[in-house]
């Protein structure tokens, strides 16, 4: 092994990461808020509550890294802006659900085999496992229901979060050029050959490129 | 093996795998997530009658490095986070107060908070310290990963992404603007073939009609 440089290397990454380690605070937790709200967590955020917590920040990201981004054009900032918004209503709204009647259907057949219970009851019970605690069973349940979410999430993509995706980012992309149009009535200066603007010509210029955008979208409407 | 063993079999792992660490679940089913929506993406481009063949050749690698993209960000940072808590909450470096004061009772206190000391093979917790050690061993592993996700999924990847978009959109407009002689008139069979490829690739930019996202 040593020949071939693992060794050496495991060596050195093990040294890393305990350098590394040792430069990190210690942190005793007295029984308060803090350690409370962590042993919550642990007992109550499963995929569900993850993908909902994934969807609330990204609609507080995502929309805002898209309408800074340097690299692109005015119109293109904001149609992916829109276009990521409408992507993640669809994906967290479809995700949540899917996940979370996922594992209500899995908790209906994952009961502890017995006398009293059918035997489709006790369908996904681990059988094999010889003492499964109720804490055990509580994650258990929740990983072959999100396992099931993933399955059925294949079809859901399709079925409801592409055509979803497609309904609201048109609607978010007509909010965004009605609101565009809107402002430029509202403001002569915006409006090419206006006679109140000072300077005609220069901002005219300027605006022209938006001016066409919103012309030809509406071009493009009235086709 | 029988049909009925298998799934027994597939059960029993689960269980093993996941009853106490709910943090491990996330990160897998997460990555397992990411890759089947990007298989299914690769699969509709793959399946779409309407694409022609040229241009599946374009749209495939292109899906294929959103998806590289994806995955690996997902899965190193979530993990990342997973085990530096992990590994905080094992070596005692992170530790509820109770489960400290039984350690020290127990003559573990020179051990605590050491990179080599591992509580769950070390020591024979038992009990209340037991179960309050269990309980915020899980609850930080599952903060450590939705902490994880959000940076990756709502961060980083997205940022990777439109470095990744705007970079081919910057170098398509800049081939409509100054068309390559060679690719407009192809002589030779190699310029011909390049040209039928950036043809396909054009087409593949204009259909698109804006950045992916």
């Amino acid at each position: 092994m040593s020949s071939l440089g693992i060794k050496p290397v495991s060596n050195f990454a093990r040294r890393s990461a305990k350098w590394v380690f040792n430069k990190l605070p210690s942190w005793e937790l007295k029984n308060g808020k803090v350690l409370n709200g962590i042993k919550w967590a642990g007992q109550h955020i499963s995929s569900p509550q993850n993908r909902l917590i994934l969807g609330v920040t990204a609609l507080m990201s995502q929309p805002f890294i898209d309408l800074h981004n340097r690299h692109v054009d005015d119109e293109t900032k904001k149609v992916s802006a829109a276009r990521t918004v409408a992507k993640i209503i669809a994906g967290t709204t479809t995700g949540f659900f899917v996940r979370y009647y996922s594992i209500k259907a899995v908790e209906a057949f994952t009961k502890k085999p017995d006398k009293a219970v059918k035997t489709l009851e006790s369908l996904l019970f681990p059988k094999g496992i010889a003492h499964t605690t109720i804490k055990g069973m509580q994650q258990y349940k929740l990983a072959l229901g999100t396992f099931l979410s993933l399955g059925v999430m294949l079809f859901t993509n399709f079925a409801i979060d592409a055509p979803l995706t497609k309904v609201l980012t048109n609607l978010f992309v007509k909010k965004v050029h009605e609101h565009e149009r809107n402002k430029m009535m509202n403001n002569p200066v915006l409006l090419p050959n206006s006679s109140d603007s000072k300077t005609p010509d220069a901002t005219n210029d300027i605006h022209r490129p938006k001016m066409d955008i919103f012309l030809n979208h509406n071009r493009k409407e009235a086709k | 093996m029988s049909k009925a063993k298998a799934v027994t079999s597939v059960l029993d792992s689960l269980y093993k795998a996941y009853h106490k660490d709910a943090g491990k679940m996330l990160i897998h089913t997460g990555t397992i997530g990411w890759v089947l929506s990007s298989a299914a993406q690769i699969a509709g481009i793959m399946m779409n009658d309407k694409i022609p063949k040229e241009q599946k050749m374009f749209l495939i690698p292109q899906e294929f490095m959103d998806a590289c993209v994806n995955i690996l960000s997902f899965y190193f940072v979530t993990r990342s986070f997973t085990s530096v808590a992990n590994k905080l909450t094992k070596t005692g470096r992170w530790i509820p107060s109770n489960v400290k004061n039984h350690l020290i009772k127990n003559g573990f206190k020179d051990r605590i908070g050491k990179f080599d000391f591992n509580i769950f093979k070390d020591v024979k917790l038992t009990g209340s310290p037991k179960r309050s050690f269990e309980l915020f061993y899980n609850g930080l592993g599952v903060v450590a990963t939705t902490i994880g996700s959000v940076i990756s999924c709502n961060f980083i990847t997205p940022v990777l992404r439109n470095l990744y978009a705007s970079h081919r959109q910057k170098t398509t407009l800049a081939s409509i603007n100054n068309p390559n002689p060679s690719l407009q008139n192809p002589q030779t069979p190699r310029d011909k073939a390049r040209a039928a490829i950036h043809h396909t690739y054009m087409q593949a930019f204009m259909n698109r009609g804006n950045l992916k996202i």
